[in-house]
């Protein structure tokens, strides 16, 4: 087991956000901002490496037949612990992620690794495939939430990029200017994988 | 060779299109394009001069900016996609005299600018280019600025070398806040509201050449206009005030010059007809039930995107073909 | 039969733990979260009112006693050296964007409003925000709990329409039952 690979295949081949098209409404929702989305995927990231852990854990004691209600209840539970201790020590975040906090426990994301990897490989692997597409997602989504905050609303972390006078583009603050931007960024990053990809089969060639 | 409906930019006789029966995407030649695009560009000059003539030097500066800088970013985008540069058949020329027309003579220069590169890069070029775009760029241009900067898009300036803003015939009959203009002054454009929308005899004109010259099928404003009309009296407008919902806002505007895009609407006869009546049946929900006192843009962008799905169902029955 | 007998304890098992830890969870931060909720109402009270006062809220069995309208959140008394000096109504209406959350502070000893605060809101930034402008709020002061508020906002139709609506029907709310 190559456990580089499986770290770095989270963040880049196998992107979530970029590659794989999961848990899309918490990046739309939640990417108005760069502090709100850093701190979605840091949540997801959280639930993510805690969920494998556990579902690779008990991967032989859950049979097959109860799999997806048993890694609910668990993804829930990380979910509600996360919840309650952000309720309690970072209201301004936990008002600003709002419903999308709860609903981190259907991110198609997390269900998708316990399901694909962490209930068929041991702990140590499992743990890093969460810290991989965890670390994935949260970049995803905070480069999202830069490119919507500076151009819908000329700030980058709350702090004004513009004079007074600059009227951002307000769309990019509104669920269509997700869409818009997320497609350009999905498509950017695509392109550049390929070139990547091309790169190195020509590296290969040379060799 | 039979790829070419795939491929936008093949060029192919006049003939060959014309008895193609299929939905779009549709391939035209630069020629055949360009000259229906020079028929809108001169549909439109009766109002660009009423424009100028109520808004002043603003409508001249607004209107070349948007113009200009639809053709410069159609043509960057295009070298930058790496395909053949179409520019030269105009319609980036009508898209930008389109969204010109669709903005307040006070708007900052920077708008025509940002409104062009929305409507060619993202709604027309990014889904394919000529023939491709499901909505019409210039409309969806229009609700990109309204969502991203209301304040601007909802101060319209009346009339006159001050641009001293005021409310629009609309306005007033939803919000109140001043005396209807009179219907002299609502049909001539003496009113307030965006560059190419305020003078109904101008659009008028422009939309019977372009019915004579065949560009655009008169039922499709007809129908339109008059299930607006239909649908204001059903909401309970009274007889008074009908002619000023019909000659204000944007609704000759869109029922000539926007419904008619091509690649937006369906190619089915039944299909324009449906298109025409729902327009007309939103744009009156919107106006009267609705939050805003305009609603001819996003009933007619909403009819685009359901354009695919009324195409479905109003298609020609194909016999000799087994189930 | 013994399968799914067996697939059920192994559920329960899971469910159990999991109950068990978000438990401890809950001991762990219920206290703060609760100090956190009271700090919120509080502020928005303490600006329309001032220092100085205790707040009770209604439990909502009280509160269904006294008025039944679904567009009343909250009655909270105001007390001043433990007698009422007043209340504070908390509405959802509809406002541009979505609901609007108003919070209306009316005197009992004067018989009038004492301020409004727009609690939650949805609307366009720059054309509805400007319900939240200290401006805005200031013109509701010193309304007599008679007369109908009317502080329209030009351009922002919808937004003062949906606020008015809120304050209207916690003035009305006083007048018919909470007067003395």
């Amino acid at each position: 087991m190559n456990f580089f690979k499986i770290f770095k295949n989270g963040i880049v081949k196998d992107n979530p956000i970029f590659v794989q098209l999961i848990g899309m409404c918490s990046v739309l929702a939640v990417s108005a901002t760069v502090v709100n989305s850093f701190a979605m995927g840091l949540s997801v990231l959280a639930v993510l490496v805690a969920s494998n852990f556990v579902v690779s854990m008990l991967r032989n004691l859950i049979p097959s037949k109860i799999r997806i209600p048993a890694f609910i209840v668990v993804i829930a539970t990380f979910v509600t612990i996360i919840e309650m201790f952000m309720q309690a020590y970072a209201p301004a975040i936990f008002d600003a992620l709002g419903i999308f906090l709860p609903l981190i426990v259907v991110n198609c994301a997390i269900l998708a690794r316990a399901e694909a990897f962490a209930y068929k490989n041991p702990v140590l692997p499992s743990i890093i495939d969460g810290l991989g597409t965890g670390i994935g997602f949260t970049l995803g989504i905070t480069a999202l939430g830069a490119v919507r905050e500076l151009l819908g609303s000329g700030s980058l972390v709350g702090i004004n990029l513009f004079p007074e006078s600059f009227q951002p583009i307000g769309l990019f603050v509104l669920p269509p200017g997700a869409f818009i931007a997320l497609g350009i960024l999905i498509a950017l990053f695509n392109v550049g994988m390929k070139k990547k990809e091309k790169q190195e089969l020509f590296k290969a060639d040379m060799k | 060779m039979q790829g070419n409906t795939t491929n936008p930019n093949t060029k192919g006789s006049l003939d060959d299109k014309m008895l193609i029966v299929s939905s779009s995407p549709h391939l035209r030649s630069d020629e055949s394009t360009r000259k229906i695009m020079l028929d809108v560009v001169i549909a439109m000059i009766p109002a660009m001069i009423g424009a100028i003539y109520f808004f002043g030097i603003n409508a001249i500066k607004l209107i070349v900016l948007a113009v200009l800088s639809s053709v410069v970013f159609e043509y960057i985008i295009q070298k930058i996609f790496k395909r053949d540069p179409t520019i030269d058949d105009f319609s980036a020329v009508v898209t930008g005299m389109l969204i010109a027309f669709n903005i307040p003579a006070n708007a900052p220069w920077w708008i025509p600018i940002i409104a062009s590169m929305f409507a060619i890069v993202i709604v027309k070029q990014f889904f394919g280019g000529i023939g491709q775009n499901f909505m019409n760029p210039a409309l969806a241009a229009r609700a990109f600025l309204s969502a991203s900067w209301p304040v601007i898009m909802s101060n319209y300036p009346l009339p006159g070398p001050d641009a001293i803003t005021g409310a629009t015939p609309l306005s007033i009959m939803k919000y109140g806040g001043g005396e209807l203009p009179t219907m002299m002054d609502m049909f001539l454009g003496n009113i307030g509201g965006s560059l190419g929308e305020t003078s109904a005899l101008l659009l008028i004109i422009g939309g019977l050449y372009l019915i004579i010259r065949k560009v655009i099928d008169w039922k499709t404003p007809i129908i339109f206009i008059g299930t607006t009309a239909i649908m204001l009296m059903i909401l309970g407008v009274g007889t008074s005030e009908l002619p000023y919902h019909i000659f204000g806002g944007g609704l000759i505007l869109g029922a000539f010059y926007m419904i008619t895009d091509y690649s937006s609407t369906p190619i089915t006869p039944w299909g324009k007809v449906v298109v025409a009546i729902g327009a007309g049946m939103l744009t009156a929900i919107i106006r009267i039930k609705g939050a805003f006192p305009e609603g001819v843009s996003y009933a007619i962008l909403l009819m685009n995107v359901s354009g695919p799905l009324i195409e479905k169902f109003t298609g020609p029955k194909i016999f000799g073909r087994s189930k | 039969m013994k399968e799914t007998l067996k697939l059920g304890v192994i559920l329960l098992i899971i469910t159990v733990v999991s109950a068990g830890v978000l438990a401890v969870s809950n001991d762990l931060t219920k206290d703060r979260i609760d100090e956190i909720k009271i700090a919120k109402s509080l502020a928005a009270l303490e600006e329309i009112f001032g220092q100085g006062y205790e707040f009770e809220t209604l439990s909502e069995k009280e509160q269904e006693e006294i008025s039944d309208d679904a567009t009343i959140v909250e009655i909270v008394e105001a007390y001043k050296d433990d007698t009422i000096a007043g209340y504070a109504i908390k509405t959802k209406t509809s406002g541009y964007g979505g609901d609007l959350v108003v919070l209306t502070g009316i005197s009992q000893i004067e018989g009038q409003i004492l301020g409004m605060k727009l609690l939650e809101h949805k609307e366009t930034k720059g054309i509805g925000t400007k319900a939240t402008q200290p401006e805005y709020e200031e013109e509701f002061q010193g309304i007599d709990v008679d007369e109908e508020a009317t502080e329209a906002i030009t351009g922002a139709t919808v937004t003062s329409t949906g606020v008015l609506e809120g304050v209207n029907i916690a003035r009305e709310l006083y007048k018919e039952k909470l007067v003395d």
